[in-house]
């Protein structure tokens, strides 16, 4: 008897180089076929609908060769709220190819092409797109988003849910240059804390910063109404009604919760992405980018200011089928196009290939979006409780170069280590302090030690869980709010933290944050598609990387000196 | 002259509470309502003077009252109160030459007793005919091939006698069996049993209990040993008696053993005399070491042991936190008190165990306790003056404050005894007929008994455990519903969440939570009630000895309990049950005629107050 | 005899005999597999063949001394209302529920249908000894006792790897639905 495997009778000989390429890590990652009839198909089907409209006595009456008697609900939604009915007969008598023109045309507005597309169907803007390569597709994105200014976003979570890491994390990512923040947990129970600790960490960061946190629907709401948080994203949408109801929503029960955050005076935006639909298997029959336009449409009719997508969760799925990377540039840019801020992915695992992932971010950071990523992590992937981001930490210095080697703004600088050091043991410590005043478990200089130096959650002193829980019961029971935390910062001694904190709280009696791509510079002036409308117009015009910015944008860590070339740029 | 609006505030180890009243010219009082909040730093250190505002600032606002209306503000003399506790495990089991296999799996295969010589699957082709075998399979093996295998020995004339698997497949394989024979699994290390040894396995049926391996002489018979050697393999038996299977090897120098582990000397310093115990002796050695140096002046472990870190630790801190306090630090204030010694279990895993047998280990558990007579009350009166803009007094003795609390419970009168089961602590006050009050502490209270709750029952979670120690039990036996430790049976019109199925849980506030123990409900239930025992009542008897005339308890009528451990759902029956032996009345108290157990020294601190019993001018 | 390398290709034979009916034995789990299951499906998305995934299944039932059987259930492909239907068909109320791609749960039949009592939904990390512990915890559960859960692993890149091709299993089973056809009981053979 033997114990070895049996050895196949003939070994064929292979190719080294065979060997080599089928190690790659873009080995590892998921390819398949296109299966159009079912909707496993990035945007070129024979399946999705001609565009076509109706209107009788001011009421769309067809929808893209459906007619109302046959709507479902997101036709109804679209048809009654989302597309201008005045001008939709004449805007759809354009040919798709003058539109597609419209939008890479310097000489054409955006004022203009709004115009057109706000009268546009689904399976119109479709058409639109489908004639676009990703070039131009990126430069329709140049001149359609909506703020002048790119800006980012960066998860900052903790696989501990440990309130320090998700502060001090925070308060980096902020002086990096991140201008939203967003965290989730693990244990929900901790929710509380790593609300509070992301929100006063990134104060400390810069000023201005806005944070959300990433719940079950109700207590996020909760959460912002309090002023422990600032905006909300999270709030999902799909293209087909079955898989809307499957999550027991409609399109008008999402409204109502947007319309609940807009009655607060706190900014939000809405989610959607192409391939979530034929993932759950009912995609029927459409591809994944004419679904995203609806719920692009959908969107726009609920009136919210913006949407969060390029497919964000369900990234594997256009992923893997030819062309999908192209589907999800165009759906960032119809999400522009139909005026809406937008949040452009990026912030989900996505391959096992460095070289796949920068590709696959490109055609948002070259053109510009209102927020590059919609999470970058500013943890180490091990950390992030999203299940894992396009970028972490281990990418700040790669992502710092691109942008200095192509001379584009992707919202991040780098920043000496002193300057993080003294920004991050702040945080710490500003934390420590407000928890004490809030009566909440300790935080201990050993802890703040740790943070000032850590990477991941392995680098800090294990916390008392079940006191950090009690204590987190404690702030809900008793009602804690933002203005509590402004409280405790000045009680504290930070003033700087507090008026901060204050300032970020007062803009909901202003409702600046309300308007479309609403974000806060360091100096909280607000800055959203009305004071820094995009206006691109050809070269030499629009945002340019240029000047102190680009000053900025041109330190990294090691550049030798021109002046002494025996040292560095400090 | 009008009514004075005075608060009492009683700083505690683990809650501030306040008592609100308006004080008459003659004396009445009239209560205008209480609160609580948790202790901010130690207790009787100027960092618990946040705490006291904010329970001063609740009660003020719950009445209505602004705080420039208080006349009068009563501290207690909160003395700082250190405990700390420390398990130390003082027996070990190990087995040599892996000649024992006895972790009991729960699906052993066939029934009986097979003996003969080990070999392993691999060898079995060449195993001679005529001896028996005993079948170690190695991890890997499919089910379907070990029965093929054994079938084929068989077949060849081989009497296969019994058979030992690493996987988790002895039912599987045995049903396979032309000729079923006993069968062990899930032996993870089935890689170190002895080949070529003479061994023994023996299965009994589903519900009962080996009888050969499990007795000594039985193992004689087997092995045909001598009386010499019948001896040695008696901790062998020991060790297997209850299980359901169990294999025995034959090995030269093979044993189990029982070691103590040595883990150093108490010393204990009294009074007038020191004595020295050995930690591994076990509680009752320790606490009778401890009755025969009382009072305790302060005790000292061996440094690298956890208790003798424990008892360093403790003493550190009460030096830390009292430092900073006029005269600095002085040794004689940062001495341990008491201690308090329990004998406990730990499930710990076996040494040289093939199958990661866990046996429970002899453990004991120490509470100590460092008390000061210094007190830092005063930074703490003055803080709060400023505050609040209003008189700040230190008022009474904590003891006398508590008694004074408790005779506002109605149907109680003096001579009285009160015990206060807290947290870190358990404390007695009596207040005999003629106004004299004494009070003691002893280490030991609701923070051990959840460490108790928690190694005994192997659960490694703070959470659960304090859960498990404070809400009664129920096991859920099907959705709609659960059977409650009192065998009643509650039912649902809901169905229960899926993660509660059939489980063991606590019915703790938020819902069933479910206890992640193999245990059953009467094991845990048992494990919860001996540790409240072993830890209060043994307390109450001994801090009620120390107050009571000549220690004797006869000579008490009254015992009222207070504290927050007083609230819990049986410790005031248990320590009720065990004063009765002694013809003790004994209740847990009702301050003020509505707040329970709670508040008694806060509402104390205005009794006594109301009586002018207490000094002006904020002097200790 | 070579054992310890990976084992002989088995084959696996479903045969229905019959509409599929409710145990009254309370010591039976039910497996219920999905439309495709076995045909034309023969292993789950990363390649462990259907033949092991029920060979382990049942051992895992049979090793805790509780009886087994095998059902199809050809109107749905949803997960949770293959085990749900299942639940109600066994004398236990506990079933199993298995997709084409391996994707699996345990339910009880009082559980609402969306719930579980566990649940494996990254069928990319499922291998022959994590059915075998499915199969154990079912049975046990069968029993009244309490299991540990077992254990799941967690991968990030799961999604980049596996998204895709799940999505495209899962459309294919869809396409093997019967609307109309009830479920059926199983005679299952393995055989090498």
């Amino acid at each position: 008897m033997t114990a070895a495997a049996p050895r196949p009778a003939q070994q064929t000989r292979r190719s080294l180089r065979t060997e080599t390429l089928e190690a790659r890590p873009v080995n590892l990652d998921g390819f398949v076929e296109e299966w159009p009839e079912k909707g496993l198909v990035a945007m070129e089907s024979d399946f999705d609908p001609q565009p076509s409209v109706r209107v009788e006595d001011g009421v769309i009456t067809e929808l893209d060769g459906r007619s109302r008697a046959d709507f479902d609900f997101m036709d109804s939604f679209i048809a009654d709220h989302a597309i201008d009915v005045a001008t939709t007969e004449a805007s759809m008598a354009l040919p798709s190819v003058q539109i597609a023109r419209m939008l890479i045309d310097p000489g054409v507005s955006r004022a203009e092409v709004i115009a057109v597309t706000r009268g546009l169907t689904p399976a119109k803007v479709l058409d639109v797109v489908k004639l676009m390569n990703v070039v131009e597709i990126m430069q329709g994105m140049q001149k359609m988003r909506a703020r002048r200014t790119p800006a980012n976003q960066a998860h900052s979570t903790s696989a501990r849910d440990n309130p320090l890491q998700v502060a001090v994390d925070a308060a980096e990512g902020a002086l990096r240059g991140f201008a939203e923040l967003e965290t989730t947990l693990g244990v929900v129970r901790y929710a509380p804390l790593v609300a509070i600790a992301l929100q006063v960490g990134g104060q400390v960061g810069r000023g201005g910063v806005l944070t959300q946190c990433a719940l079950e629907e109700a207590t996020e709401l909760e959460l912002g109404m309090r002023g422990i948080t600032a905006y909300a994203e999270t709030i999902s949408i799909y293209g087909t009604e079955s898989v809307f109801v499957d999550g027991d929503d409609t399109p008008w029960s999402k409204t109502f919760l947007a319309s609940a955050y807009a009655s607060r005076g706190i900014k939000m935006r809405f989610t959607s992405g192409t391939g979530s639909e034929v993932q759950m298997g009912n995609a029927e029959g459409r591809s994944m980018l004419y679904l995203e336009i609806r719920c692009i449409l959908m969107a726009k009719g609920a009136g919210v200011q913006g949407l969060q997508n390029g497919s964000i969760s369900c990234i594997g799925v256009p992923g893997a089928v030819p062309g999908g990377i192209r589907a999800v540039a165009a759906e960032n840019l119809v999400a522009s196009m139909m005026d809406l801020e937008c949040a452009s992915g990026n912030d989900q695992s996505f391959s096992h290939s460095a070289m796949r992932r920068t590709a696959r971010m490109l055609p948002q950071l070259l053109p510009g979006t209102d927020f590059v990523c919609s999470g970058y992590s500013a943890v180490p992937n091990s950390d992030n409780m999203f299940a894992g981001s396009n970028f972490d930490t281990d990418d700040y210095d790669d992502w710092n170069t691109i942008q200095r080697d192509l001379q584009v703004d992707g919202g991040l600088r780098h920043v000496r280590e002193p300057e993080i050091l003294a920004v991050r043991a702040k945080a710490a410590r500003v934390l420590q302090a407000l928890f004490e005043y809030l009566e909440l478990p300790r935080i201990t200089d050993d802890e703040v030690e740790a943070a000032t130096y850590a990477n991941s959650s392995n680098d800090y002193p294990f916390r008392d869980v079940l006191a950090d829980l009690t204590g987190a019961q404690q702030v809900m029971d008793r009602g804690v709010t933002g203005l509590d935390l402004v409280r405790g910062l000045e009680a504290t001694g930070f003033h700087d933290v507090a008026e901060n904190l204050l300032t970020v709280l007062r803009q909901r009696v202003s409702g600046d944050l309300l308007q479309t791509a609403a974000v806060l510079t360091a100096d909280f002036t607000p800055l959203s598609a009305i004071n820094d409308a995009n206006d691109y117009a050809g070269p030499g015009t629009g945002y340019r990387l240029q000047g102190e910015r680009w000053e900025e944008l041109k330190k990294l860590r090691h550049v030798t000196s021109a002046t002494d070339p025996e040292t560095e740029v400090d | 002259m009008s009514d004075r609006l005075v608060v009492g505030v009683d700083i505690g180890n683990s809650t501030t509470e306040a008592c609100l009243a308006l004080v008459g010219p003659g004396g009445a009082v009239t209560h205008l309502g209480t609160a609580l909040t948790r202790t901010t730093g130690v207790k009787g250190t100027p960092a618990s003077t946040r705490g006291a505002l904010t329970a001063v600032g609740r009660v003020l606002a719950a009445a209505g009252r602004r705080p420039h209306e208080l006349d009068r503000v009563l501290l207690n003399e909160a003395t700082p109160v250190i405990s700390g506790l420390a398990m130390e495990t003082i027996t070990e089991t190990v087995i040599t030459e892996s000649t024992m296999i006895g972790h009991n799996p729960a699906t052993p295969g066939g029934e009986g007793l097979g003996v003969g010589t080990t070999v392993s699957v691999l060898d079995l082709a060449e195993h001679p005919v005529a001896e028996p075998a005993v079948v170690v399979v190695p991890p890997g093996w499919d089910f379907d091939d070990v029965a093929a295998a054994l079938n084929a020995a068989a077949a060849r004339g081989v009497p296969v006698v019994a058979a030992v698997l690493a996987g988790d497949d002895a039912v599987l394989v045995t049903n396979r069996l032309v000729h079923p024979v006993p069968v062990v699994d899930e032996v993870s290390a089935v890689e170190k049993v002895p080949l070529g040894m003479r061994a023994a396995v023996e299965v009994a049926a589903p519900g009962r209990t080996i009888r050969t391996l499990s007795n000594t002489y039985g193992i004689a018979t087997v092995f045909e040993l001598d009386p010499d050697q019948t001896r040695q393999v008696s901790p062998v038996a020991r060790a297997l008696t209850g299980n359901r299977s169990a294999v025995v090897v034959r090995t030269p120098a093979g044993d189990v053993t029982d070691r103590r582990i040595p883990v150093g000397v108490l010393e204990l310093r009294g009074e007038v005399r020191t004595t020295k115990v050995d930690v591994d002796a076990g509680a009752e050695a320790i606490m009778a070491a401890l009755a025969r140096v009382q009072p305790l002046r302060d005790a000292h472990g061996e440094p690298g042991t956890h208790v003798g870190g424990m008892l360093a630790a403790v003493r550190d801190t009460m030096a830390d936190t009292m430092g900073d306090g006029p005269g600095g630090s002085d040794a004689a204030d940062c001495a341990i008190r008491d201690v308090l010694a329990v004998d406990t279990f730990v499930p710990a895993e076996v040494r040289g165990g093939l199958a990661g047998e866990i046996t429970l280990e002899n453990a004991v558990g120490l509470a100590a306790m460092v008390r000061t007579s210094r007190s830092r009350m005063q930074a703490v009166a003055a803080q709060v003056a400023a505050e609040l803009g209003a008189e700040a007094v230190i008022g009474g003795v904590e003891g006398e404050m508590a008694v004074l609390g408790a005779l506002t419970t109605p149907g109680t009168r003096a001579p009285v005894v009160v015990v206060d089961l807290g947290g870190g602590s358990t404390d007695a006050a009596s207040l005999s007929a003629d106004g004299v009050c004494t009070a003691v502490h002893v280490a030991g209270a609701g923070e051990l008994v959840t460490k108790l709750v928690d190694s005994e029952l192997a659960l490694d979670d703070r959470e659960v455990a304090e859960l498990v120690k404070r809400w009664p039990l129920a096991k859920v036996e099907s959705f709609f519903h659960v059977r409650h430790e009192d065998g009643t049976v509650q039912f649902f019109d809901q169905p229960l969440p899926a993660h509660v199925f059939a489980r063991v849980v606590v019915l703790g506030p938020e819902g069933p939570v479910p206890i992640g123990t193999r245990h059953g409900l009467d094991a845990v239930r048992r494990v919860r009630r001996e540790a409240k025992r072993r830890v209060f009542v043994v307390n109450t008897l001994r801090a009620l000895r120390q107050v009571a005339p000549d220690g004797d308890l006869r000579r008490l009528d009254f015992v009222v309990l207070l504290g927050g451990s007083a609230l819990d759902f049986e410790i005031p029956d248990l320590v009720a049950d065990a004063l009765a032996e002694h013809g003790v009345v004994c209740g847990t108290g009702n301050v003020l005629g509505d707040q329970g157990p709670r508040n008694a020294v806060a509402s104390g601190l205005v009794a006594a107050h109301a009586r002018g019993a207490v000094r002006a001018g904020g002097t200790a | 005899m070579t054992t310890l390398d990976a084992p002989a290709e088995r084959t696996l034979t479903l045969r229905e005999t019959g509409p599929a009916t409710r145990g009254t034995r309370p010591d039976e789990v039910v497996i219920a597999v999905s439309p495709a299951f076995g045909d034309p499906f023969t292993q789950t998305i990363v390649g462990v063949p259907h033949a092991e995934v029920l060979r382990q299944l049942m051992a895992g039932i049979e090793e805790q001394g509780v009886g087994v059987r095998v059902v199809r259930v050809w109107g749905t492909a949803d997960l949770a209302a293959v085990s749900h239907i299942a639940a109600r068909l066994s004398g236990s109320g506990v079933s199993v529920g298995l997709l084409s791609r391996g994707t699996a749960m345990i339910h009880q039949k009082d559980l609402p249908r969306l719930s579980n009592l566990e649940l494996f939904p990254q069928s990319p990390l499922l291998d022959a000894p994590v059915f075998r512990a499915i199969g154990s915890n079912a049975a046990q559960y069968a029993k009244g006792q309490s299991p540990q859960p077992v254990p799941t692993r967690n991968d990030q890149m799961a999604r980049p790897r596996w998204q895709a091709k799940a999505a495209l299993l899962h459309l294919k089973e869809f396409e093997c639905i019967r609307a109309d056809a009830g479920p059926v009981e199983l005679e299952v053979t393995i055989s090498r």
